[in-house]
C-alpha cells in the first residue's frame, strides 16, 4: 500500500514537474508546479514526516497562489491562447541535465548504503522543535538571520519610491513629492 | 526502497536543473530551482527515515530547504521587480550587462 | 781662488743668457756688449793660466763636479777666450748681415762658456753636460738664418750626427761607472777593471771622432758651412771641431790603457788628414775648402794624441785655431764684400782689399806648412811623435801634410790673381755684396794673422819643453834634426808645384781622373754613406714600428673596441631576441588568457547555471574518485 501510494505519488510529481516547462499558459505551469510539489510533500508524509509535509504544502500553495500573480503580471498570456516557448540553449540544458540525472542515478544505485541506525521516535515533530531549540540552535539562528534578511532586502529591492524619495532625505518637505496625485495625505 | 526515494529525488532534480538552464524567463527559472528544492527536500526525508531516524538533523535538512524555498521566492521576486522598474524587461538574458 | 774659476764659466755663460733671454731689445748694444762679456773672459782666462785654480761642487751622489785648470787646459781657455773675442769683434763689424745681434752674440757666448768648461772640467758628467750644450750651440748657429730651410736643413744634419757620436761618450759614462770608475773622474778613466775600459774607449773615441768630423763623420762640417762665417771661424775651426781632438788629448792615457786604442786614433787621424786633404784639393768653393782643410788638420791633432804626442798635439792645436780662424774670417770677410765664396769668382779679392789679403795670405802660407809658420813647427812635433810610433804613420802625415800645401796654394792663388774683366759675373750669388770691408773686420784678421806667423817660435827647442812640461809629458819625442828640414821641404816642393800647375790655367788640374775628382769634391761620398747606412734604415724601422704600432697595438684596440660593440649588439639582440621575446610571449600568452577567461562572462544567467552545474560535477567525481 505504501509502494502503491508512493508510485502514484512519485508519478504524478514528475509528470508535474515536465508539465511546467510544457505549458504555454502561465497559470497552467504555476498551479502544475502546485501539484508537483504537493506530492512531495505526500511523499514526506509518507516517510513518516507529517509535520514537515503539511508545512511543506502550505507553503507551497501561498507560493504558487503569489507566484501565479507574479506570473500573469509579468508574462501575460495567462490562457496560452498564444504558444509561448521561451527557451535558450535548449540541447545544452537538456544533455546537462541528463547527465545528472546518470550520475546521479548511477550514484544512488551504486553505492553501498549503511543500514539503519536507531528507529524513529513517537514524535517526530517534537523531535524536531526540540532539536531546533536545542543542538541546532545555531541553525536556528541562520535561518532566523536569514529571513529577516530576505525581508528587509526584498522590501528594499522592490519599493519603487519610499518615504524617502517622497519627503526628502530628513523627511521634512510638507507635501510628498509623487508624479500623480491622490492618496490619503500621506 | 531508499533507492527508489533517491531516484525520485534525482528525477525532480534533473527536471528542475533543465528548467533553470533552459527557461528565459526570470519567473520560469525560479520554479525550475523550486523543483530542485524539492529535490532535495525528497532526498533529505528519504536519508533521514532510511538511514538515521533516531537523529533530528534529516529533519533540519528538511527545515532548512523550506525556508531556502521562501527566500528563493522573495528574493527571486524583489529582483525582478526591480530590474523590471528599471529597464522594462522580465528575461533573464536582457539583463546580461551592467549599467556602464 | 776657485771663485776665479766658477767665474770664468759663469762670465760668458751669464752674458750670454742674458743677451738671449732679452731678445730684440739688445739688439743694437748687443756687438758692444758681447766684446765686453769677450774681453772680460779673456782676462779670466789669461789670470786662471797663470794661477792655476781649482774648484769642484757636488753634482750626483759620490760625483762631482769639478773644474781645474793644468798645462793643457790653460792653454786651452787662452785659445778659446782669444778666438772668441777676435770673432766676436769681426761679427761686430759684420752687425748689418747678422741682424738679430742678441741672439747671436747670446748664442756665441753661451758657446764659449760651454767651451770653457769643457776644457777645464775634471769629471765625465761636467764634460757631458758642457758638450750637449756646445752641440745645442752649434746647431742654433748653423741654423742662424732659419729662414733659409736649407740652412735649417743643415743644422739638423750637423746636429744629429754630433748628436749620435755623443752617445758614445753616455756609454762611455755607463762602461765607467761598471767598470769601478765610480767618481767619473777624467783623470781616473784609465783604471777602468776588465772588459768595461774596452767599452769606455770605444765610446770615447767614437764621440771624439763625431766632434772632431773625423772619418766617417766628416760630412757634418761640409753642411756647417752654411753658418755665417764668424761661427764657422770659431765653432767648426778653432774650438768646437777640436773639442774632440782635446778630449782625446786629455784621455790619452785612456787610449794607451788598450792595446787597440791608440792605434786605431792614430791612423783614423792620418787617414783623415790625408784623404780629407784630397777632398780639399778638389773644393771649388772657398769654405768647403776650409772646412775639409779643418778635417784634415785636425785628423793630425787625432793622430798626435793617439800616439802619445800631448804637447805635439797642444800646439798643433792653437797654431790651427789662430790660422784657420783667421782664414774664414778673411772668407767671410769676402763674401760680406762681394757676395761670393766660389773659388774662381774671387779672383783678385786679395789684391782689392789688401789688409784682408794680406792676413789671408799669412793664414794661407801658415796653413801650407811652410817653414818658419806656425802649422810648420806644430806639424813636425806631431809627425816626430807618429814617427816614434811607426814609420808608415810618418810617411802619411808627410803625405797629408803635401796635400796640404796643394790645397792652400791652390786658394792662394785664386784669389792672389789680378780681377778680371768679367769678375762682376760672379759676384752677389750668395747674398747681395756690400762692396766694402767695415772698419772692425780688420783688426781681428791682423792679429790673427800675426798669431799665425808667431807662433812658428814653437819650432823652438826651448819652447817646445816648456810646453811639454806644462802639458805634463815632458817624454815626448821632439822632432829629430833631419825630421825639419825634411818636411819643409816637402812642403815648399809641394807649394811649387801646386802654383805652376795652378798657374797653367784655370780650372781644375790637380786630380786626374774625373771620376776620383768627382769623388774628392763630393767629400768621399760620405754623407750618402751615412744616409744609405744609418739614416734610411733608421726612418725604416720607425715606419715600421709606426705601422706595427697602428696595425697592432691600435688594431688591437679598435678590434677590442669593435669587439665589445659586436658583444653589445649580440646581447642587445639575445636579449631582444631571447630575454624580451620571451617576456613579451608570456605577456601575450597571458593576455590571451585573460582573453579567453572574459568569454564565459557573458551576463546570461542561464550559462552561468550551466557552468556551475558541470563545474560541481566535476568537482565531485574528484571527491568521490578521491575518496
Amino acid at each position: 500500500m505504501t509502494a502503491a501510494l508512493f508510485a502514484v505519488l512519485a508519478v504524478l510529481a514528475v509528470t508535474g514537474a515536465v508539465l511546467v516547462f510544457r505549458c504555454a499558459s502561465m497559470a497552467r505551469a504555476t498551479f502544475a508546479l502546485l501539484a508537483s510539489l504537493v506530492c512531495v510533500g505526500g511523499e514526506v508524509i509518507l516517510l513518516g514526516l507529517p509535520y514537515l509535509g503539511v508545512v511543506t504544502v502550505l507553503m507551497m500553495v501561498m507560493e504558487m497562489v503569489v507566484m501565479a500573480v507574479f506570473m500573469v503580471a509579468y508574462m501575460m498570456n495567462p490562457a496560452g491562447l498564444m504558444p509561448m516557448s521561451m527557451v535558450h540553449n535548449r540541447r545544452g540544458a537538456l544533455t546537462i541535465s541528463g547527465v545528472v540525472f546518470a550520475g546521479l542515478a548511477a550514484g544512488v544505485l551504486l553505492a553501498p548504503w549503511p543500514g539503519r541506525v536507531g528507529t524513529a521516535p513517537q514524535d517526530t515533530t517534537f523531535q524536531a522543535g526540540a532539536a531546533l531549540m536545542g543542538d541546532q540552535m545555531l541553525t536556528m539562528v541562520t535561518l532566523g538571520f536569514a529571513l529577516l534578511a530576505t525581508m528587509v532586502g526584498a522590501t528594499v529591492l522592490a519599493v519603487g519610491r519610499g518615504r524617502y524619495d517622497r519627503f526628502g532625505d530628513d523627511l521634512s518637505r510638507p507635501r510628498p513629492d509623487d508624479p500623480a496625485g491622490g492618496g490619503v495625505g500621506r | 526502497m531508499l533507492e527508489l526515494f533517491l531516484l525520485l529525488a534525482a528525477a525532480l532534480f534533473s527536471v528542475g536543473l533543465y528548467g533553470a538552464l533552459s527557461q528565459q524567463s526570470i519567473v520560469m527559472i525560479m520554479m525550475g530551482i523550486e523543483l530542485m528544492i524539492a529535490g532535495v527536500i525528497t532526498a533529505a526525508a528519504a536519508l533521514w527515515h532510511f538511514l538515521a531516524p533516531a537523529a533530528a538533523d534529516g529533519q533540519v535538512i528538511v527545515v532548512a530547504a523550506v525556508v531556502a524555498m521562501a527566500v528563493e521566492m522573495a528574493m527571486g521576486f524583489a529582483v525582478t521587480t526591480a530590474v523590471f522598474r528599471s529597464r522594462d524587461i522580465d528575461t533573464a538574458d536582457a539583463a546580461e550587462d551592467l549599467k556602464g | 781662488m776657485s771663485a776665479l774659476l766658477w767665474l770664468l764659466a759663469a762670465v760668458p755663460l751669464t752674458a750670454g743668457t742674458a743677451l738671449l733671454l732679452t731678445g730684440r731689445r739688445l739688439d743694437r748694444p748687443a756687438p758692444a756688449l758681447g766684446v765686453a762679456a769677450a774681453a772680460a773672459t779673456l782676462g779670466l782666462a789669461v789670470a786662471s793660466a797663470v794661477l792655476r785654480p781649482e774648484a769642484s761642487a757636488p753634482l750626483f751622489a759620490g760625483i762631482r763636479a769639478g773644474l781645474r785648470v793644468d798645462g793643457l787646459s790653460a792653454v786651452m781657455t787662452v785659445v778659446v777666450a782669444a778666438v772668441t773675442l777676435a770673432v766676436l769683434v769681426f761679427s761686430a763689424g759684420e752687425k748689418d748681415r747678422l741682424s738679430q745681434g742678441g741672439r747671436f752674440h747670446g748664442l756665441m757666448l753661451l758657446f764659449a762658456g760651454a767651451m770653457l768648461i769643457t776644457v777645464t772640467a775634471t769629471t765625465l758628467p761636467l764634460l757631458l753636460m758642457a758638450w750637449e750644450v756646445m752641440g745645442a750651440a752649434s746647431w742654433a748657429l748653423i741654423g742662424f738664418w732659419w729662414r733659409q730651410p736649407q740652412r735649417t736643413r743643415a743644422a739638423d744634419t750637423a746636429f744629429l750626427t754630433t748628436r749620435t757620436a755623443d752617445l758614445g761618450l753616455y756609454l762611455a759614462a755607463g762602461a765607467a761607472l761598471a767598470g769601478g770608475v765610480t767618481a767619473l773622474d777624467l783623470d781616473a778613466l784609465a783604471g777602468a777593471r776588465g772588459p768595461w775600459v774596452h767599452l769606455l774607449t770605444a765610446g770615447v773615441v767614437a764621440a771624439a771622432f763625431g766632434k772632431s768630423a773625423q772619418l766617417p763623420f766628416s760630412f757634418w762640417l761640409s753642411r756647417a758651412m752654411q753658418a755665417p762665417s764668424p761661427v764657422s771661424a770659431l765653432l767648426h775651426a778653432a774650438t768646437m771641431a777640436a773639442a774632440g781632438a782635446y778630449l782625446l788629448l786629455r784621455l790619452h792615457a785612456l787610449l794607451e790603457a788598450t792595446a787597440w786604442g791608440g792605434p786605431l786614433v792614430a791612423w783614423t787621424g792620418a787617414a783623415t788628414a790625408l784623404l780629407l786633404g784630397v777632398a780639399a784639393a778638389a773644393q771649388r768653393d772657398l769654405k768647403q775648402l776650409l772646412a775639409a782643410s779643418t778635417c784634415s788638420q785636425i785628423g793630425f791633432m787625432v793622430l798626435a794624441a793617439g800616439t802619445g804626442g800631448v804637447a805635439a798635439g797642444t800646439a798643433q792645436l792653437t797654431a790651427h785655431a789662430a790660422v784657420k780662424a783667421g782664414l774664414f774670417l778673411a772668407a767671410g770677410a769676402w763674401l760680406y764684400a762681394l757676395g761670393t765664396k766660389q773659388l774662381p769668382a774671387l779672383r783678385g779679392a786679395a789684391r782689392a782689399w789688401q789688409w784682408v789679403g794680406a792676413a789671408f795670405t799669412a793664414c794661407a802660407l801658415a796653413l801650407a806648412g811652410l817653414p818658419p809658420l806656425s802649422l810648420w813647427a806644430a806639424k813636425d812635433e806631431v809627425l816626430a811623435a807618429a814617427f816614434a810610433q811607426s814609420a808608415a804613420l810618418y810617411a802619411t802625415g808627410l803625405a797629408a801634410a803635401a796635400v796640404s800645401a796643394v790645397y792652400s796654394v791652390k786658394a792662394l792663388w785664386y784669389v792672389l790673381r789680378e780681377t778680371p774683366g768679367d769678375a762682376w759675373q760672379g759676384y752677389d750669388t750668395e747674398e747681395s755684396g756690400t762692396r766694402r770691408v767695415t772698419p772692425l773686420m780688420r783688426p781681428p784678421l791682423l792679429v790673427l794673422a800675426a798669431a799665425a806667423v808667431a807662433l812658428g817660435v814653437l819650432a823652438l827647442p826651448g819652447v817646445f819643453s816648456a810646453l811639454r812640461d806644462a802639458v805634463g809629458t815632458p817624454d815626448e819625442p821632439s822632432p829629430s834634426a833631419w825630421q825639419l828640414p825634411l818636411s819643409a821641404a816637402v812642403a815648399l816642393s809641394a807649394a811649387w808645384l801646386a802654383w805652376r800647375i795652378q798657374g797653367r790655367g784655370p780650372g781644375p788640374r790637380l786630380l786626374r781622373p774625373a771620376a776620383v775628382r768627382r769623388w774628392a769634391a763630393g767629400w768621399l761620398g760620405l754623407e750618402q754613406a751615412a744616409r744609405t747606412l744609418a739614416v734610411r734604415p733608421v726612418l725604416a724601422l720607425a715606419r715600421a714600428t709606426a705601422v706595427f704600432d697602428d696595425r697592432v697595438v691600435d688594431g688591437a684596440v679598435h678590434r677590442a673596441a669593435r669587439a665589445a660593440l659586436t658583444a653589445a649588439g649580440l646581447a642587445r639582440r639575445s636579449d631582444d631576441g631571447g630575454v624580451d621575446a620571451l617576456v613579451r610571449a608570456v605577456a601575450r600568452t597571458a593576455r590571451r588568457l585573460g582573453r579567453a577567461a572574459r568569454r564565459p562572462q557573458t551576463g546570461l544567467l542561464h550559462q552561468y547555471y550551466a557552468q556551475a552545474a558541470v563545474g560541481f560535477a566535476v568537482l565531485t567525481l574528484l571527491l568521490l574518485s578521491l575518496r
